[in-house]
């Protein structure tokens, strides 16, 4: 067998630089953003009493998941003896690492007290699936990151264990995640024991979504060369995992739908604007639809640039799951007095609308561009891409 | 220069403790007191305290536009009014609602955190800022609290709000009893802790603010294990409800003609 070696990246070209400065300025936007929060308090957010929850939320769990995606793919040549996968296994860890950094970071300047967060190791609330959260993202940061240093330092039982490790973990994470929203049964639209499965499927999804294109983009801006039957190998996961997403989606609406009280909320968030939009459109339609289609359609499924489009339609459509998961929930104000006919409840409505204000776009674009940032950085210290051999280089 | 991997690694791990460390120093440092915990955390064991709601009684007067216990509140607990009612802090609302088989019949509800035995803020809170007294009064300890607005997902009765902003600068009059909540934490009704507290140190019976205003005695509060009170005797007189009591969250706040 011949040993696969890895190397750094020179890093040296205008471009390299040129991207990096672009990145830099929207993590000093969303640094801008967390202190103008943090200082004026969160008057200047979009969010409201009636939805304290909002993007910064909904990108929190897409990162987490598509961080456990990541760290899931990059295992696979771990756990399944899947030689040819460890090409990107580095790269899938090293990108799965700083997804988990990210959703962190995001929680942290989301938070109302962010000089407080330390109470969550200091008073740890064990009925709280929130408190177990923070006790599991931690720990799967240790872990990815010895899983790395163990790749680097080429501890080939080690890596192998902590694969397994790291993959059992994945799943803990976003299980618990899941969780955070699922174990909420005073909304009929957040409680539910499907959103900790239906959170791995669409973690694994999001997570090869983003590393394909990623996967191309560095490998091809590398010079190296990118094996076609990889990528589709990830792509089919990718098939999967849409099919079995939509399946999901339709037994739990259906589940829920039944009930006769939960008919307005569900109409609400499926044939509503702008969350049936959402749903229909941006989330079925584009995020799986048309990408299941590209996978399926021979001529479009052997070129590695309709399975980018693809792939990266699904991360698109895997963040607005995420969305009309949470804003809806939290939009169809509880019922608090059954049988009554609600004339008002000022400020609680049915159908309360969201939009983030500037501080948490800046936060969440900054958070993303920091995640880049890092991405190349981390290709120029560490061994993270496959040695180029010397004859397949070729001038253009 | 050129960083290798130890030593990047090296220097993001002395970032963070040095992050780390300064978050605890100030944790530490903040023993302001206005903000700092309600200084009798357990309250009294074996009291429960409770509130009973006529809503017929309610009515009669807020139809009329009576917001006297909203008024006292927000008085009492240094509650401002913001600019954008989606952000006002609301301890106590009147709701105006009717019911589903006589809609002729219009009633106005008073809405305040119902104090449940079993309270979800408290489960779900990762800091345990959310806590349960020993005489059943749920608190938010604010120099414990982060911030993470998940007690105001779980709560199953919006009582929660984020304080959007800092409280004590809107303000002309601040009421110097009660504990001072900074921006970004989460507040609600405490059922007037530091009335309680204070009345049962002197033997008398506690009377909340919003209680104490009302023209029509339609709020009544007391001790709901103690088989004598008042409230515990109108409980067994008459037919009560709790709101969404399905959930099993165990309200202490009962509602009286709310049909």
């Amino acid at each position: 067998m011949v040993e696969l070696e890895f190397e750094k990246i020179k890093g040296e070209s205008k471009e390299f630089f040129a991207t990096a400065f672009g990145l830099l300025i929207l993590v000093l936007w969303g640094l801008y953003g967390f202190l103008y929060t943090y200082t004026k308090g969160p008057w200047v957010t979009g969010m409201t009493n009636q939805i304290p929850w909002g993007l910064p939320q909904v990108t929190i769990v897409y990162l987490i998941g598509a961080s456990a995606g990541s760290l899931i793919i990059s295992a696979l040549g771990g756990v399944f003896d899947k030689e040819e996968y460890k090409v990107f296994s580095r790269l899938a860890a090293y990108l799965a690492a700083l997804m988990i950094i990210g959703a962190l970071l995001v929680i942290f300047v989301d938070l109302g007290k962010p000089e407080h967060a330390f109470n969550l190791f200091f008073h740890f609330n064990f009925r709280s699936i929130f408190a177990w959260n923070a006790f599991l993202y931690s720990s799967y940061l240790l872990i990815i990151v010895v899983y790395l240093i163990a790749q680097f330092e080429r501890k080939e039982t080690l890596v192998k264990v902590l694969a397994f490790l790291a993959v059992a973990w994945a799943v803990l994470v976003h299980s618990g995640t899941g969780g955070i929203v699922g174990f909420i049964y005073s909304m009929e639209l957040w409680h539910s024991p499907l959103t900790p499965p239906l959170f791995i499927i669409s973690a694994i999804a999001s997570g090869i979504g983003i590393m394909i294109p990623l996967l191309v983009i560095t490998f091809k801006y590398t010079n190296r060369e990118l094996d076609i039957n990889l990528v589709k190998g990830l792509a089919k996961i990718m098939g999967a995992m849409i099919i079995t997403l939509l399946y999901c989606f339709t037994v739990e609406h259906l589940t829920r739908g039944y009930v006769p009280g939960n008919s307005e909320a569900l109409h609400m968030t499926l044939f509503e604007a702008p969350f049936g939009t959402v749903f229909w459109f941006i989330q079925i339609f584009v995020g799986m639809i048309i990408p299941l289609a590209l996978l399926i359609y021979p001529k479009t499924f052997n070129s590695v640039k309709w399975i980018c489009v693809a792939s990266i339609l699904l991360a698109i459509g895997v963040f607005a799951e995420r969305y009309t998961l949470i804003v809806p929930g939290l939009s169809y104000s509880k019922e608090i007095l059954p049988g009554m006919v609600v004339e008002s409840v000022p400020p609680f409505v049915k159908g309360a609308s969201y939009v983030p204000g500037w501080t948490e776009v800046a936060m969440v674009v900054g958070v993303f561009a920091l995640i880049f940032l890092l991405f190349m950085v981390g290709l120029k210290i560490f061994d993270l891409l496959p040695k180029i051999e010397e004859v397949e280089e070729v001038a253009e | 220069m050129k960083i290798n991997r130890r030593e990047f690694l090296k220097i993001t791990g002395a970032a963070t403790l040095v992050l780390a460390t300064d978050s605890i120093a100030d944790v530490l440092s903040n023993s302001d007191f206005i903000e700092a915990l309600p200084a009798e955390k357990g309250g009294i064991e074996g009291k429960r305290w409770g509130m009973l709601v006529d809503v017929e009684k309610c009515t009669k007067a807020a139809s009329q536009g009576c917001r006297k216990c909203v008024e006292a509140c927000r008085k009492e607990n240094n509650i401002p009014v913001l600019d954008d009612p989606r952000r006002t802090p609301e301890w106590i609302k009147i709701v105006k609602v009717k019911n589903e088989f006589d809609d002729s019949k219009e009633l106005y509800v008073p809405l305040l955190c119902n104090h449940c035995e079993h309270a979800p803020c408290v489960q779900v809170c990762p800091t345990q800022a959310s806590f349960r007294r020993k005489d059943g009064i749920v608190l938010i300890d604010s120099h414990r609290c982060i911030g993470c607005r998940y007690c105001m997902v779980a709560c199953p009765y919006n009582a929660r709000n984020w304080n959007f902003k800092d409280s004590l600068e809107m303000l002309k009059e601040i009421n110097p009893e009660v504990p001072r909540r900074s921006h970004g934490v989460v507040e609600k009704c405490t059922f007037c802790f530091h009335r309680v507290d204070k009345a049962v140190e002197e033997g008398k019976n506690p009377v909340p603010a919003c209680v104490e205003a009302c023209p029509e005695k339609a709020l009544v509060f007391g001790d709901l294990n103690d088989p004598n009170s008042e409230i515990s005797k109108m409980i067994k007189e008459s037919r009560v409800y709790r709101l969404r009591e399905y959930l099993g969250t165990e309200p202490s706040v009962y509602y009286k003609n709310l049909r």
